[in-house]
């Protein structure tokens, strides 16, 4: 069952799926709601397969007419998997969305898939040059799904800073791409492997600079410090679904890639160690600090998500190159994208019109009238902050032994630390649902049902990431 | 010897021209300058043998880039006094500078570590349209076929942003 074709298929059907969707949005006869449904529907059926196939090691599918450039492995599969089921998710929280909010038009569910087209890339790209055209997909459609309300000013300002330090980042990749190039001549990871086995990581300065330059470019991706600064406006002017997917789907497919960078060769890895090391630490502190002093919602996620890069981040310089397999670095990002998404698709059916629901202070007594979605929200929120039995509580625990069997004591007492500093943050918009009484009724008639069966779904899913390494 | 001397004189006018980019003050003045540093851009690439990387250089971005970029601006129509007041430019630039200075010394370096170049001109039609083309297509597939779906992304992204939404289904 699995041959060549078969590994490409969710990459091929997610890809041919987003231009279907874009000639199909040209037709009036294809409401916004069907459009959700059919990219939802391509995003199941992309995720059954990439469900499907099975894998030994690393797998170049047609390696000799692709050259080896994309590689399938059982790391690559699990980051494909998480970035699909965000695509679903993150199209049927937007059906929600976009019944109160009236700015969307067809082509953003075609929009979301072409950017998971580009994750899918990313996570199985080889090679420097497949791998910048891969970040610049899902970068474009990013940006344009982060301002497609033009006629708000914040949402327009947030898609100019992304767009413009994107740039930058991309420009920082080429160039250390250039110099990786000049040093190994080559740009596939295979050859560069060979060439710092050979000559070692200290050889050339130009193989130091241009790994320096694209790990700028990652780190400015994946948000952490000292790249970190436009994470919060950015995620503040992008609509509740989009945020949502920036904040799983995106950083997923950043940190598979930056994996799969890292674990070419010892010598890379050991070389950026004590730097990444510095790095974590930094993000995750920057990250509660920022995070504490939000009263908007949507900003303290956005900080939320540079300290669970931090956390990310902890795993890569304990990531061992020997056989690789980002189990943990995988399982984490599927705690964190479950979580996210899942306060993400109750904030886009919750949030009412115009986003009028922002500060924690709107949602104060939310537990009185909508009893399961605020009990919804808690599960997200505790397992974001890493209480058993929640998935976040497991990603955390193997991130920290596998610091510690890494020999990071250290890094592993200062994530303890970090993820006991953002109980505050957590814990605030619990305290606010539960123990304040209801200023408003919350009772705007449910105009759809898919958001809060999703909401509900990821509960389970929750649940069931954190008692999948018992039953396995 | 004379490839080396074109070779400096296109690097300066290169970098000169960047300069000017980002100091003229008017956006038309900054596009002809860019124009000087694409120009020696392809200068560059000619002294490295590749021919049609050359060419692509002078038709594709000295020409058709350059020439959308001059539409836009001159679509736009801006008057002197539309431009912002920049009073403290100068010590955004000179503040910019120092903070790139470390990082540019640490280019410097890099650029000396490089092997020893040779500005002879290489044999077996290096750089021609035919050898192009089969490393593109043999070796390079994957990366030339997905930049097709970066360009639809980009297609469908200006039509939403800039283009007229349809009405509201």
């Amino acid at each position: 069952m699995t041959n060549d074709l078969m590994l490409l298929m969710p990459l091929i059907i997610v890809g041919a799926g987003a231009i279907l969707l874009m000639i199909a949005s040209t037709y009036d006869k294809l409401t916004h709601e069907l459009a959700a449904y059919g990219s939802a529907g391509i995003f199941a059926v992309a995720f059954l397969v990439q469900l499907s196939f099975c894998i030994a090691g690393k797998v170049a599918p047609f390696s000799e007419a692709f050259n080896g450039i994309l590689v399938a492995s059982n790391f690559s599969k699990a980051a494909g998997l998480i970035i699909l089921a965000c695509g679903f998710f993150t199209s049927l929280s937007s059906q929600a969305y976009f019944k109160r909010n009236n700015f969307c038009s067809s082509e953003y569910y075609s929009l979301t898939a072409f950017a998971a087209s580009g994750m899918l890339l990313l996570t199985m790209a080889q090679e420097l040059i497949s791998v910048f055209i891969a970040l610049e997909i899902m970068s474009l459609a990013i940006y344009i799904l982060v301002g497609y309300d033009r006629k708000n000013v914040i949402s327009t300002e947030a898609v100019l800073k992304y767009l413009m330090l994107g740039a930058f980042a991309g420009a920082f990749f080429t160039m250390g791409s250039a110099f990786v190039y000049g040093a190994a001549g080559s740009t596939k990871f295979v050859k560069i492997g060979q060439y710092l086995a050979t000559n070692g990581m200290l050889h050339s300065p130009a193989m130091i600079g241009g790994a320096f330059f694209i790990m700028v470019a990652f780190l400015f991706k994946a948000a952490a410090f000292p790249f970190h600064a436009w994470v919060v406006d950015v995620y503040d002017g992008a609509s509740v679904p989009v945020t949502g997917y920036m904040a799983t789907g995106l950083k997923t497919a950043i940190f598979a890639v930056f994996a799969n960078f890292l674990v070419i060769d010892g010598a890379l890895q050991q070389k950026w160690i004590t730097f990444l090391f510095y790095i974590s630490v930094l993000t995750m502190f920057i990250g509660n600090l920022i995070a504490i002093g939000q009263q908007s919602l949507k900003r303290m996620l956005a900080a939320s998500g540079i300290v669970h890069s931090g956390y990310l981040l902890i795993a890569l310089v304990a990531v061992g190159t020997k056989d690789f397999t980002g189990s943990v670095i995988a399982f984490y990002l599927a705690a964190y994208a479950a979580g996210t998404l899942g306060i993400f698709t109750a904030l886009s059916y919750l949030g009412g019109k115009g986003e009028a629901r922002k500060t924690f202070d709107d949602f104060k007594g939310l537990a009185k009238a909508r009893p399961y979605s605020a009990a919804a929200i808690s599960v997200f929120l505790l397992s974001m902050a890493g209480i058993p039995p929640t998935a976040g509580f497991m990603g955390k625990f193997y991130i920290i032994t596998s610091a510690i069997n890494a020999g990071e004591v250290t890094l592993a007492v200062l994530g303890i630390v970090s993820s006991i500093i953002s109980m505050w943050y957590y814990l605030r918009l619990i305290i606010a649902m539960y123990f304040h009484e209801a200023e408003e009724q919350f009772d705007e008639p449910a105009e759809s049902c898919w958001a809060p069966a999703c909401t509900f779904v990821l509960v389970l899913c929750v649940f069931a990431i954190s008692l999948y390494p018992i039953a396995v | 010897m004379f490839a080396d001397g074109l070779f400096i004189m296109f690097a300066v006018l290169a970098v000169l021209g960047a300069v000017g980019l980002v100091l003229f003050r008017h956006p038309m003045n900054g596009a002809m300058s860019f124009v000087v540093t694409l120009i020696s851009l392809a200068g560059l690439y000619a002294l490295l043998s590749a021919k049609l990387i050359f060419a692509l250089q002078l038709i594709v971005y000295a020409g058709a880039i350059m020439s959308l970029i001059v539409f836009i601006i001159m679509f736009l129509n801006i008057q002197p006094d539309d431009l912002p007041k920049e009073e403290t430019k100068l010590l955004y630039v000179l503040g910019g500078g120092i903070l790139v200075v470390p990082i540019g010394l640490f280019l410097v370096k890099i650029v000396k570590s490089l092997p020893e170049h040779s500005t002879a001109i290489m044999g077996g039609n290096f750089g021609g349209v035919k050898e192009v083309g089969l490393l593109l297509f043999r070796d390079w597939l994957i990366p030339f076929e997905i930049v097709s779906l970066l360009l639809l992304v980009s297609l469908v992204g200006a039509v939403i942003l800039a283009g007229k939404r349809g009405t509201t289904k």
